[in-house]
């Protein structure tokens, strides 16, 4: 391996954290959701890596599983925020509160 | 008849499912109200026949009369297994016979039909599941099957304050039989590490053996489920309530049935399993019986609704039950189940009238009712007849079953026995004070307002039919319980030893 | 002879009641009626036909109604000469009065429903008396007060009747309770119900139990007999119809309970105790309510008052030991009792439905031959020499007088006295009835002649029926003592005997006299406190309402309140509060921001993590 698995963790965290500040912090749906798409593709950077640094096959079959649900992911979400959009005129995730107690 | 041929047959899986089965074609028909009810009608005749048939053909021995097993969840030792003895031959019938009387007086019912008799029936299944099943899985299992079309019947048809009825039912009677959930898990739990077998059978739970204290506790976890049911006092006040907010069919199985399963689930389950927990605590039941006794009978003297009226005197004569149990003997258990018996066909009549008389009043007040000797003979002098069953007439059902406890329960508590005594005679006093507020006295103010409306008609043929049976299993149970107690004298010694008699 | 026979003793009312009360109402009257009648006089006939049966005692049983581990009680009836003769006279004054319903009911709606109970409150009362066993003794016992109840308040619309009923159901009820109390532990003693074992086994018992379970006898037997302190339904229950007041408040069922007490008499004889208490019971109800007759202004009541007092003698003489004097009494206190009734009845028909003494007057002339029937019923009632009355009530007082210590000669002294009173109420509602002018307002009504023609018979025999029990003092031979099988009362000096009979004379004297000249030719009385405590019944139902009903009705009230609602209920609703308030706070938790859930996770998964680190750390 050209770079050192450690190298590789850190970064996949610091992916996973942005990804995770852009959920929690932002308000748009759409930025929301490109931030569960960093999380889950720091997840399968992680995958590809251990994949690699154990010379296991199961791990890039993993992330391929992961690439084909996060584009049928991406696709229904977005189809969602469009209906959303279409409904209160807004992407402003505070506007729909529906299930608070 | 050949003995073979009827234990070859699965019997009591037809009697369990049939009514089921009723369900499942009342939902499919349920765009046609006139046939779902001819069709619960003929369901529910046709388990109350199978039952007849069964009761006279199988003979009077001691112990299982019929029994199925079958493997259902292996892997945890759950068995698909039924029984049946006296006892429940006695229960299962009776569970039929009020089931068939709750079709027939739910029979003009308008709001969604086909959903009410399905639910009667998946009632029907479940009480006569909960008194045939010997795994506790699957007892538990019908056991809590039975509150649900409760809480709907409730719920859902029931009068005035019916969802906190309907709540308050549910969650007495859920809370209690958490604790027997409980109780049952530590015992199968226990039973599994001592033998290696893990199973919820009951013959094998019978052998566990146990520190006192466990035993203790587990007993108690087994005993709120069923004294909840019963209801013992304390734990009655559910029951006034449901019975008043629920429909007549309702209240007839609450009182007829519901509350038989916690007296049944006692000397099938708590007191064979826990022999020694039960022994000690017999004394507190007696005395918790014998306020019950009291306490009923006193609030029902002031209640203004009928039916809240006869739902205490339920708390009151299951009081007599109790005390009959917890004399353990012979004579006194006989008598607990003979009264059970009666009390279910005296009290299942009675509501049953209360509801032909709501139907044609649209009252249950007391204070508005009276003089309906004047308008309703026939269905006054049935209602006359059932309210002095209910008192302990000698010669109609319930004395012979009141008297078979005293007797009993004389031998082991005589002062308790002697101030049981004393509640007969406040039976006499709620009851004749019913009876006065219904029948005599000069036309109620119901009747001022607009006197049209006062010549109500009296029993039609269908009611006719309804009380008929009723009525002569009145007196055939007061003058002649030889039939009854019969099937019931082996099972009962049997319990009384394996009970663990010091 | 079959002896199951007997069993139509039962069966006839039983059908004839049945029959009445299911298919009644679609039959002509007169065929009701004369069912009814049918059924009781069928009895009567069966009763003839069987008394040879009786001298031996004759056992025999139906089926077994009630068996159960150790216990076994029949269907079965034992028809001994003390059963025999009450059955006799039972059928016979039910008959005779079932056909002078016939005609005091012939204008009355609802007859199916009299006849009905009528014929099943005989059948009831046969049960009673022929039952071989307690627990079917304890169903006609209470079927009798069924069918009383049903009868009391016959006219039910007013609620004041209906009330009676029930009131007089609930009273012989608590004195059920202590019948069913003595039932009970006579059955844990001894281990069965049978009342000819019972009578034979009675001495093995603890002489210490026996005394309670006398008086527990005692106390069902106050309850059903009206005795003191059981006795106030009796007065309310004249609001049934006169028949029912001359059949079941007269003749028959209120004397069930000197029946138990005689018929038990093996086992109550063993305690001096009871017996001195059962005594004392029925002298103090005999002055009672022989005081309260004094004052008494609705004819049934006055009547009803001296049932109560006569079975006080009644119960005075089983206390003194003497079943025979006991159950003479009852026989011909029976048939004058039923004849006053029912000519009662008829007299309230002639002053036209006017129940108050003092608004009638004159009858005399209105029909004589009621006069003279009246007249006997009243002498024997008093006791005046020669009657039956007077016969069985000396032997009462001789009874007591001979077996008597000091404490019995105080009851004895209270017996004649209360004899004197009694001679005087007799006098004065006769008087009041049939002297002077009439000073009601009502018109008669027909008198339909079922009225007057049933009662000759009773007439007849109440005059006569002191011959059954003749003393040999008077060349009789204690005819009904032999056949009972009593030992004959202890032969006394002739002084002695003569002087009891002459003070007994001299108190018959000294009680109409004064009635004679207070009331020959009554106006008006004057009102008096006194006269309103006795009219009252000393207010023992005001004592009662006080004593019993109300705190009763406030306890019922207390539980169903603070038990019930507050305690009870308010346990379970603050539980089920307590958690909805809890619910409460933790729904402020679901704001339905995503976000706010995710930052929950992100907490956890830091911390998660923080732990991990930890861990590798240390």
């Amino acid at each position: 391996m050209i770079v050192p698995f450690e190298h590789l963790l850190v970064l996949a965290s610091l992916l996973f954290f942005l990804g995770l500040m852009a959920v929690l912090v932002r308000r748009n749906l759409i930025m929301i959701l490109i931030g569960v798409e960093i999380m889950l593709n720091a997840a399968g950077l992680v995958l590809v890596g251990a994949s690699a640094l154990w010379q296991q096959v199961d791990g890039q079959v993993l992330v391929i599983f992961l690439m084909a649900l996060t584009s049928a992911e991406v696709s229904i979400s977005l189809a969602m925020v469009v209906y959303l959009n279409h409904r209160k005129q807004t992407v402003d995730v505070r506007a729909f509160n529906e299930l608070r107690g | 008849m050949n003995p073979v041929a009827l234990t070859d047959f699965p019997f009591l899986s037809l009697v369990l499912w049939l009514p089921l089965a009723g369900t499942l074609l009342c939902l499919l028909l349920r765009h046609s109200p006139g046939a779902c009810r001819w069709l619960s009608l003929l369901t529910t005749l046709a388990v109350l026949l199978l039952c007849v048939w069964l009761f006279i053909e199988l003979p009077h021995a001691a112990g299982w009369l019929l029994q199925e097993d079958q493997p259902w969840i292996p892997s945890f030792g759950i068995r698909y297994s039924l029984s049946l003895d006296g006892i429940s031959l006695l229960l299962v019938t009776l569970t039929a016979l009020l089931q068939v009387g709750a079709v027939l007086i739910s029979w003009k019912q308008r709001q969604h039909p086909a959903l009410f008799y399905a639910l009667v029936l998946v009632m029907e299944t479940g009480i006569i599941g909960v008194f045939l099943a010997t795994d506790l899985i699957l007892f538990y299992l019908f056991w809590e099957l039975m509150l649900i079309p409760m809480l709907f019947l409730i719920g859902i048809w029931g009068h005035g304050n019916r969802v906190y009825a309907a709540l308050k039912f549910f969650f007495f009677t859920l809370a209690g039989s958490l604790f027997m959930l409980l109780a049952l898990i530590s015992l199968y739990l226990i039973h599994g590490e001592q033998t290696g077998v893990y199973s919820f059978a009951l013959e094998a739970l019978k052998n566990t053996s146990l520190t006192p204290t466990t035993e203790m506790l587990l007993y108690l976890g087994f005993m709120l489920a069923f004294v909840v049911k019963v209801p013992l006092f304390p734990f009655h006040t559910w029951l006034p309530d449901a019975h008043t907010e629920a429909p007549a069919a309702g209240s007839v199985d609450l009182a007829g049935l519901l509350l038989k399963t916690g007296i049944y689930g006692m000397i099938r389950f708590a007191f064979p399993f826990f022999p020694h927990a039960a022994q000690q605590s017999l004394p507190f039941l007696a005395i918790l019986a014998l306020i019950g006794i009291f306490y009923a009978a006193w609030i029902a003297y002031v209640q203004t609704d009928i039916k809240r009226v006869i739902a205490y005197s339920s708390v009151s004569h299951m009081g007599f039950v109790i005390l009959g149990l917890s004399a353990w003997n012979q004579l006194a258990w006989e008598g607990s189940l003979l009264l059970m018996i009666g009390h279910g066909v005296t009290t299942g009549a009675l509501f049953i009238m209360i509801a032909m008389l709501q139907d044609r009043t649209g009252s249950r007040d007391l204070r508005v009712l009276g003089g309906m000797w004047k308008s309703l003979p026939f269905f006054s002098a049935f209602f006359l007849l059932f309210s002095l069953a209910s008192l302990g007439l000698p010669g109609l059902a319930n004395f012979a079953g009141e008297i078979l406890v005293l007797l009993g329960s004389f031998t082991r508590f005589p002062l308790l026995a002697a101030f049981a005594v004393a509640g007969v005679v406040f039976s006499a006093a709620y009851m004749l004070r019913l009876v006065q507020g219904v029948l005599w006295g000069p036309l109620g103010q119901l009747c001022k307002i607009g006197d049209k409306d006062c010549l109500h008609a009296d029993l039609d043929r269908r009611e006719w039919l309804l009380l008929i049976p009723l009525a002569l299993l009145v007196v055939w149970l007061g003058l002649y319980p030889a039939p009854v107690l019969a099937p019931l004298s082996g099972p009962i010694s049997l319990l009384l030893k394996g009970g663990g008699l010091p | 002879m079959d002896s199951r026979l007997l069993f139509l003793l039962i069966l006839l009312p039983l059908t004839g009641g049945v029959f009445n009360a299911c298919f009644g109402c679609r039959l002509p009257r007169a065929l009701v009626a004369l069912l009814a009648i049918g059924a009781i006089v069928g009895s009567f006939g069966v009763t003839l036909l069987c008394w040879p049966l009786a001298a031996e005692g004759t056992q025999v049983t139906l089926f077994t109604w009630l068996a159960s581990a150790g216990l076994k009680a029949d269907i079965g009836l034992f028809f001994d000469p003390l059963a025999a003769t009450m059955t006799l006279m039972v059928t016979g004054v039910a008959s005779l009065i079932h056909i002078y319903a016939a005609g005091y009911m012939e204008h009355e709606e609802d007859q199916a429903r009299f006849f009905a109970l009528l014929n099943l409150f005989v059948c009831a009362m046969l049960c009673i008396i022929l039952a071989d066993n307690l627990l079917l003794l304890f169903l006609g016992w209470e079927g009798v007060g069924v069918c009383s109840y049903g009868l009391i308040g016959f006219w039910y619309a007013k609620s004041e009747n209906a009330l009676a009923g029930r009131k007089a159901f609930i009273v012989t009820r608590i004195g059920d309770l202590f019948f069913t109390i003595a039932l009970l532990w006579l059955f844990s003693l001894l281990g069965t119900v049978n009342i000819a074992e019972i009578n034979q086994r009675a001495t093995e018992l603890d002489p210490v139990l026996l005394t309670p379970l006398v008086l527990l006898l005692l106390g069902g037997a106050c309850g059903k007999s009206a005795q003191f302190p059981l006795m106030t339904w009796l007065p309310d229950a004249m609001a049934g119809p006169t028949p029912v007041s001359a059949l079941i408040h007269a003749a028959t069922m209120v004397t069930a309970g000197v029946y138990l007490l005689c018929r038990l008499f093996p086992l109550v004889s063993l305690s001096a105790t009871g017996m001195a208490v059962i005594a004392a019971v029925g002298a103090l109800t005999a002055l009672y309510a022989a005081s309260c007759a004094v004052a008494q202004r609705e004819i049934k009541r006055v009547l009803a008052y001296s049932t109560m007092s006569q079975i006080g003698y009644m119960f005075l003489a089983v206390g003194v030991g003497s079943v025979a004097a006991a159950i003479d009494h009852l026989l011909v206190h029976a048939f004058f009792k039923a004849l006053l009734f029912m000519g009662a009845g008829a007299l309230i028909h002639l002053a036209g439905g006017e129940n108050d003494i003092y608004k009638m007057g004159g009858l005399k002339q209105k029909s004589p031959l009621l006069f003279w029937l009246f007249l006997i019923g009243i002498l024997c009632l008093a006791g005046a020499p020669l009657s039956g009355g007077f016969f069985s009530m000396a032997a009462i007082v001789f009874a007591a007088f001979t077996r008597g210590d000091g404490f019995l000669a105080c009851l004895w002294g209270i017996g004649v006295f209360t004899a004197g009173l009694t001679s005087f109420y007799s006098f004065r509602l006769l008087y009041l009835v049939f002297f002077g002018s009439y000073r009601g307002k009502k018109t008669a009504h027909r008198l339909s002649p079922l009225l007057i023609w049933t009662l000759p018979p009773l007439a007849l025999f109440g005059l006569f029926g002191g011959l059954f029990n003749l003393p040999h003092f008077y060349g009789g031979h204690e005819l009904l003592g032999a056949w009972l099988g009593s030992t004959p009362a202890k032969e006394l000096p002739l002084v002695t005997e003569l002087g009891l009979l002459v003070l007994m004379s001299l108190f018959f004297v000294a009680g109409w006299l004064p009635a004679h000249l207070l009331y020959r030719n009554f106006e008006v009385e004057a009102e008096s406190s006194w006269r309103r405590f006795l009219l009252q019944g000393w207010r023992f139902d005001a004592l009662y309402e006080w004593l019993v009903l109300r705190p009763y009705r406030f306890t019922a009230r207390f539980c169903f309140i603070a038990g019930d609602k507050g305690l009870i209920d308010g346990v379970v609703e603050g539980l089920g509060r307590t958690l909805l308030h809890w619910g409460g706070y933790m729904r402020q938790l679901a704001t339905g921001q995503l976000s706010f859930y995710l930052q929950g996770f992100a907490w956890g998964l830091l911390l998660m993590v923080g732990w991990l680190l930890l861990k590798a750390v240390v």
